[in-house]
């Protein structure tokens, strides 16, 4: 018993995660496979961070890729414009973004349900107006090029294994981070906000207040993950910070399964890859990948109406599903 | 500014607004009758105007292509509530707006594999030259979108107070179980109120192709649009919903003329939000308290 408890602790799994890691660049130093990780690994802190707060406490965003967007922006305008080392300028993109967040949970999460997912669509659409128009920062609609690559205590990050081992260390520590917050008293009360609102009050539980501030922090961790973005590709423009990709943020945490972590993080690595799917199988031709990238939105779609209908849990409930049964063979 | 430019700004901003009035209408209709606000709603807009396209590529005459888009939308509305909605009517909001928004996804995606991904356009139902009202000009296709507006809200509002189906959509909206128990088979409302939400969308998108073209991915920001306008009015409230339609399609086209025409797009956003956080209500619903 003692054996599988610990095998399924969440330090675990972040210490295999981080074996697998470094791994990777060892085993296959292939450029494009570590652009594609860098994705994936940026995805994952959003998706943390989004998992958090529609996955644990029940509030739905449909506005994430715009505070990724402002972290991305203010990173690149702190870095390229104003001269800041780039780690202040990546703390300036998170502080930003987790106060946007702020000021819109403030009125926005005394809405529910799809109020709030309206309220934070439309706040995505504004930020993409303002991306698109706010030229003398923004670049506008061709966007932003040249940005630098990261840099910490002088020393530039510009390999593609360093870019890779910053993203995702930095994804590994927000994973920790999380998976801390689940275990302790806040996670708590945000699984008691999402069963029910009204009973948490009950318990004593400051609703509004835990709703805002992890609100705030979700907003903040995207910021995080738009600025390590920004540096790590050197260009950003409006349309990856539109609607249409909050709207997948908001697919994969479904799909990955309400309540969980460890859902979503696969959800996040397995739905980003797919259009990547050649960076992982060399032999895979172009047709199909060109296929794959052109069938993305449906399978998405589909698999989100899927998940919902056919197994609410996700890929979370299907994890849980297997540990008990491990569980259970043990007992035996 | 001139008496007569003033007016053409008038003249736009209501054209507009009788779009956003309709797709409102489709939003208030479903909701009435759920209490569901249906993420799909801005795909069956652009479902009107492609199929149209579509339609009229095939042969058929403008008028019969619109039926016919506006007909195909709204099967696809009922078959969108019957097959992925309805079992799930008894989880919470959030699991029915994933999959309106899943819906969503799919529709448009759907739509750019089979229309294609450029810009459609469609004549207008009367070519001509524009008429002048008062120094303004006003484009034919204009007159058409707010005939076409007019006869659906007259339509709806026969439907609402005159018919049994209109009775029983109006005691849904009060309350499933009571309706249910006076014998209204409320799950067979709640799929016509799909076809009907879908119906008026596509006849929006079907009356204002002529003048805007359309393609696959229009629906996402009329959709936001119409719900802006809807809950400006109070959701739920069809003659809400048309006036909250106008007003919001005035107040675009007036912060055009008057403040600048790059953050059109945001002022609907910007109204949007301040009704959601000030008056959820809307300008003509009263403040309803949450049962605990």
């Amino acid at each position: 018993m003692i054996r599988t408890r610990l095998a399924f602790s969440p330090y675990v799994a972040i210490a295999i995660a981080a074996a697998a890691v470094a791994a990777v660049p060892v085993l296959s130093p292939d450029r494009y496979l570590l652009k594609v990780l860098v994705y994936v690994g940026v995805n994952v802190i959003v998706i943390a961070g989004l998992a958090l707060l529609f996955g644990h406490a029940g509030q739905i965003s449909m506005g994430h890729a715009a505070f990724v967007g402002i972290g991305a922006y203010t990173s690149a305008y702190c870095v390229g414009h104003v001269g800041l080392p780039w780690l202040v300028g990546a703390l300036a993109g998170t502080a930003l973004a987790a106060a946007g967040g702020l000021v819109l949970a403030l009125p926005a999460l005394r809405l529910r349900g799809h109020y709030l997912a309206m309220a934070t669509l439309g706040f995505n659409e504004i930020m993409y107006v303002a991306f698109r128009e706010a030229r003398g920062i923004t670049g506008g609609g061709d966007g932003l090029g040249g940005i630098s690559y990261p840099e910490v205590a002088g020393l530039s990050i510009d390999s593609p294994v360093g870019v890779y081992l910053l993203v995702w260390g930095v994804a590994l520590v927000v994973l920790l981070l999380v998976a801390n917050i689940l275990r302790s008293r806040p996670g708590r009360a945000m699984r008691a906000l999402h069963a029910t609102e009204n009973g948490a009050l009950a318990c004593g539980i400051d609703t509004v207040g835990l709703k805002i501030r992890t609100f705030a922090l979700s907003a903040g961790l995207a910021g995080l993950a738009g600025a390590l973005y920004a540096h790590s590709v050197g260009f950003i423009s409006p349309g990856t910070f539109g609607l249409d990709q909050s709207v997948i943020y908001v697919a994969i945490v479904v799909v990955g399964g309400a309540g969980s972590l460890a859902g979503p993080v696969l959800a996040a690595i397995a739905l980003t890859l797919l259009p990547y799917a050649d960076a992982l199988i060399p032999g895979l031709g172009k047709d199909a990948v060109a296929l794959l990238q052109d069938w993305e939105a449906d399978i998405y779609g589909i698999a989100m109406i899927a998940v919902v209908i056919l197994a609410p849990a996700g890929i979370g409930g299907l994890l849980t599903r297997l540990r008990i049964g491990r569980a259970g063979e043990a007992h035996v | 500014m001139e008496a007569a430019e003033f007016l053409q700004y008038v003249i736009a901003g209501l054209k507009s607004g009788s779009i956003y009035a309709l797709v409102a209408l489709g939003f208030t209709v479903v909701y009435g009758s759920t209490g569901i606000i249906n993420f799909a709603q801005g795909e069956f807009f652009m479902l009107g105007g492609v199929l149209t396209v579509w339609f009229y590529g095939l042969g058929l005459p403008v008028p019969i292509a619109g039926l016919a888009a506006v007909a195909t939308t709204a099967a696809l509305g009922i078959l969108f509530e019957r097959f992925a909605l309805r079992k799930q009517r008894s989880a919470g909001p959030l699991v029915l707006v994933i999959i309106t928004i899943g819906g969503s996804m799919v529709m448009k995606s759907l739509a750019r594999h089979l229309f294609g991904p450029d810009e459609l356009s469609l004549p207008e139902f009367t070519p001509g030259p524009s008429i002048d009202i008062a120094g303004a000009a006003v484009e034919r296709q204009a007159l058409w979108v707010w005939g076409l507006t007019i006869v659906a809200v007259v339509v709806l509002w026969w439907l609402y107070r005159k018919t049994r189906l209109g009775r029983a959509m109006r005691a849904c909206s009060i309350s499933h179980d009571a309706a249910r128990l006076m014998g209204i088979d409320t799950a067979r409302i709640v799929m016509v109120s799909f076809g009907i939400a879908a119906a008026l969308g596509a006849l929006a998108g079907f009356a204002v192709t002529p003048l805007t073209q359309t393609s696959w991915d229009a629906g996402a920001a009329i959709g936001v649009k119409g719900f802006a306008a809807a809950i400006l009015g109070g959701l739920g409230n069809p003659v809400a919903s048309v006036v909250g339609g106008l007003v919001l399609g005035l107040l675009e086209s007036l912060s055009v003329a008057f403040i600048s025409s790059t953050y059109k797009d945001a002022i609907s956003l910007a109204v949007l939000l301040i009704v959601l956080f000030a008056r959820p209500q809307g300008l003509f619903g009263s403040a309803r308290r949450e049962k605990v």
